[in-house]
């Protein structure tokens, strides 16, 4: 039963990443744990552009997952997202990341600060520990604009009724409506944990 | 599982899903065309506009802010060039700051930061959240450079409003591009749930269906089993329903069935003893009349003078006259069993028959006391209505007489001296009419109830055991029955029941 399970999870993520396009991502390792370097700047096409200067706050995020070759299994997970108004009092752009927020002059700085990420930590040293020496790749993900999962069930609410169908109607429509507007996806190449 | 509980499973099963089948079809049209009125583009077109209306808003706050700001330092440029000093600008900025709203304070310094004039507006701790900026300009007084700075300002509250309403607009958009799969999603949810309903339908059906198809396969089978001679086979009725009265019917068949059997059974095997009794009679009646004169002759010719020879021979001939005699009564009874005709059925009232009953009963007290009515007391009655059935009541008479005497010899025997008492009764009920003979005589042990109706079966000295089996035969004939059982007297009981013509 086991090895059946084994083989449809291989399945599954066979089937998940075969069809990611790999880009060249920096890794370098640093007290155990991986630090990558990307860009997905590809993320900004023409149209992200002119949304991000609308006035409007939208969201970059971008998710790296580690995993394991072959099985696919995932290690570690590392996000991290800005919120991006350009401010139409002063006209420059108000970035927040986390609970910090900067102003940025252009929308290319913006674009720089949150899409062209340089050694970020993928990921605790521990979930690395036990995988010494296997071969590993990294799946960035990059999205504009998701509303985030708290919004998103402040604006879509199942009905207040008895009725006990809505709230899994509810998110399976918060699921579709809430997803980013344009996403790109791509593979490292692979890597080896370091003994 | 059988052919017959898969056909219903599958009569529910279709009829399930075309019904639910078709409230999906249904509500799939129905949810597209709520969402389409709930999220159509004008509302959506309507919100970009709100949203444009609000950035309008704020950009045109911001040209009235600079164009305040380029006022006031034009005010105080000028103001400047006609004095040429600086002292004593604060009249000038604080009517300035009364004239332009959106100004929140005026500072002008030197070129080292040193203020030279200030105004600022007060504060109202009761005002909205502001988000100011500073608007500046260098002007040159001759001597010196001077920074004017302008602070204008707007409520937090329109750039939140602003954000509030991108928000709103972004989310209907994501509705309004996802309409038909957002409608799906419903569509989905409701399909699994009525296919979730289906199969507890489908189940509980298999369930009741089982139930059913249980109790019509047992019949089927019960059916099999009386086609192939078992009539003993009874099933359980239980529930209320058309199945049951189904079941109950088939019982009351078979139990027809088998009394209609052992009617028959019984019948043939009566006509096999008259057949036998017959030629018993025959057989026997022949020689008996030889032999009773060879006894008197050889008593009457005799010539010697041997006494105690002559006394052994009329010892011997009344030993034989009297077996002879015996015998012919046997013979008389065995001739008039196999006589016995079959029954001529015509309609007739019970109790006319109990009437006849009753005038026959002297005769038969008589008789059972050898020549003095024996000392029993017989009560006959019948129901106020007529009891019509068909009936042959010369046959019926001589099997209820036959019952009658039996009961006046039992209680005759056991209360030689008085005290017997025997009650003939003839009554109705809806279906049924009944004849009864009862007594308060010894009764007749249980365990003989079901021989006694069998020819030559008899408990008394000298009875042919044919009496009864003749009762049988004759209700029997009439479609009837008859039973022992025993009386609340103590003694026997026997009841005729026989189908009435106008049942009730």
């Amino acid at each position: 039963m086991r090895y059946w399970l084994a083989a449809l999870v291989l399945l599954i993520a066979t089937v998940a990443y075969a069809e990611l396009p790999t880009h060249e991502v920096g890794v370098t390792w640093s007290r155990g744990a991986p630090q990558v370097s990307f860009s997905a700047m590809d993320l900004a096409d023409e149209r992200v552009r002119r949304e991000l200067s609308t006035g409007l706050r939208k969201r970059l995020v971008v998710t790296v997952g580690s995993h394991l070759e072959g099985s696919g299994w995932r290690m570690a997970m590392r996000q991290f997202g800005c919120a991006v108004t350009l401010d139409l009092w002063d006209d420059d752009y108000l970035v927040r990341i986390g609970n910090h927020t900067q102003r940025l002059k252009t929308l290319d700085d913006v674009l720089n600060r949150c899409l062209a990420v340089e050694g970020l930590f993928a990921g605790e040293p521990k979930s690395y520990e036990r995988q010494k020496g296997r071969e590993m790749y990294f799946v960035v993900k990059a999205e504009f604009n998701p509303i985030s999962q708290r919004q998103c069930s402040e604006l879509i609410r199942p009905t207040s009724g008895g009725d006990s169908v809505a709230p899994l109607t509810a998110n399976i429509v918060r699921r579709q409506i809430c997803r980013a507007e344009r996403t790109i996806e791509f593979r490292s190449q692979i890597v080896r944990v370091p003994q | 599982m059988s052919r017959f509980e898969r056909k219903i499973l599958f009569a529910i099963g279709l009829s399930v899903f075309l019904a639910l089948g078709g409230s999906i079809f249904l509500a799939r049209g129905a949810l597209h065309e709520v969402y389409l009125v709930g999220v159509n583009e004008r509302f959506g077109a309507e919100l970009v506009h709100g949203v444009e209306a609000r950035r309008g808003q704020l950009m045109a706050l911001r040209a009235g802010s600079e164009q305040a700001a380029d006022a006031v330092e034009w005010a105080v440029e000028a103001e400047l060039a006609k004095r040429g000093r600086t002292s004593n600008l604060e009249p000038l900025l604080k009517q300035l700051l009364g004239r332009y709203d959106l100004v929140q304070a005026i500072r002008v310094v030197d070129e080292t930061g040193a203020a030279v004039a200030s105004a600022l507006r007060e504060a109202d701790p009761t005002d909205p959240p502001m988000r100011t900026t500073t608007r500046d300009r260098e002007v040159e007084t001759g001597t010196q450079s001077l920074r004017i700075g302008v602070e204008v300002a707007v409520p937090e509250a329109y750039f939140e409003r602003l954000q509030e309403a991108g928000a709103a607009a972004d989310v209907y958009s994501r509705l309004q591009r996802e309409s038909a799969s957002v409608s799906d999603v419903y569509v989905w949810v409701f399909g699994i749930m009525v296919f979730l309903v289906i199969v507890v339908a489908f189940l509980i059906g298999a369930i009741v269906s089982r139930r059913v198809t249980r109790r019509v396969t047992a019949l089927a089978e019960a059916s099999r089993r009386v086609g192939a001679g078992d009539l003993t086979v009874t099933l359980p009725t239980g529930a209320t329903d058309e199945v049951a009265e189904l079941t109950q019917a088939f019982n009351d068949m078979v139990r027809d069935l088998s009394d209609s059997r052992a009617r028959i059974e019984y019948l043939q095997r009566i006509s096999a003893w008259q057949d036998f009794a017959r030629r018993l009679a025959h057989e026997i009646k022949n020689p008996l009349t030889p032999i009773q004169l060879a006894a008197q002759e050889l008593d009457e010719t005799y010539g010697g003078a041997d006494d105690a020879y002559r006394k052994k021979l009329r010892h011997a001939r009344a030993i034989i006259e009297e077996e002879v005699a015996t015998l012919r009564r046997l013979v008389g009874e065995f001739s008039a069993f196999a006589k016995l005709p079959s029954a001529d059925l015509s309609p007739s009232d019970l109790c006319d028959l109990s009437q006849s009953i009753e005038d026959s009963v002297p005769a038969i007290l008589e008789d059972v006391g050898d020549g003095t009515p024996a000392p029993v007391e017989v009560r006959v009655s019948c129901a106020t209505e007529p009891l019509r059935v068909r009936m042959d009541p010369m046959m019926l008479k001589r099997g209820v007489d036959n019952l009658l005497r039996n009961a006046i010899q039992a209680v005759y025997e056991a209360h030689p001296s008085g005290g017997g008492r025997v009650y003939v009764r003839a009554y109705g009920t809806n279906t049924s009419g009944f004849i009864e003979v009862r007594d308060n005589g010894p009764g007749i042990a249980t365990e003989n109830w079901e021989r006694v109706f069998d020819p030559y079966y008899t408990s008394k000295a000298e009875g042919t055991g044919l009496g009864l089996a003749i009762v049988k035969k004759v209700v029997l004939e009439h479609g009837g029955e008859v039973r022992l059982d025993r009386a609340p007297e103590g003694g026997a009981r026997f009841s005729i029941e026989l189908p009435l013509m106008d049942p009730r």
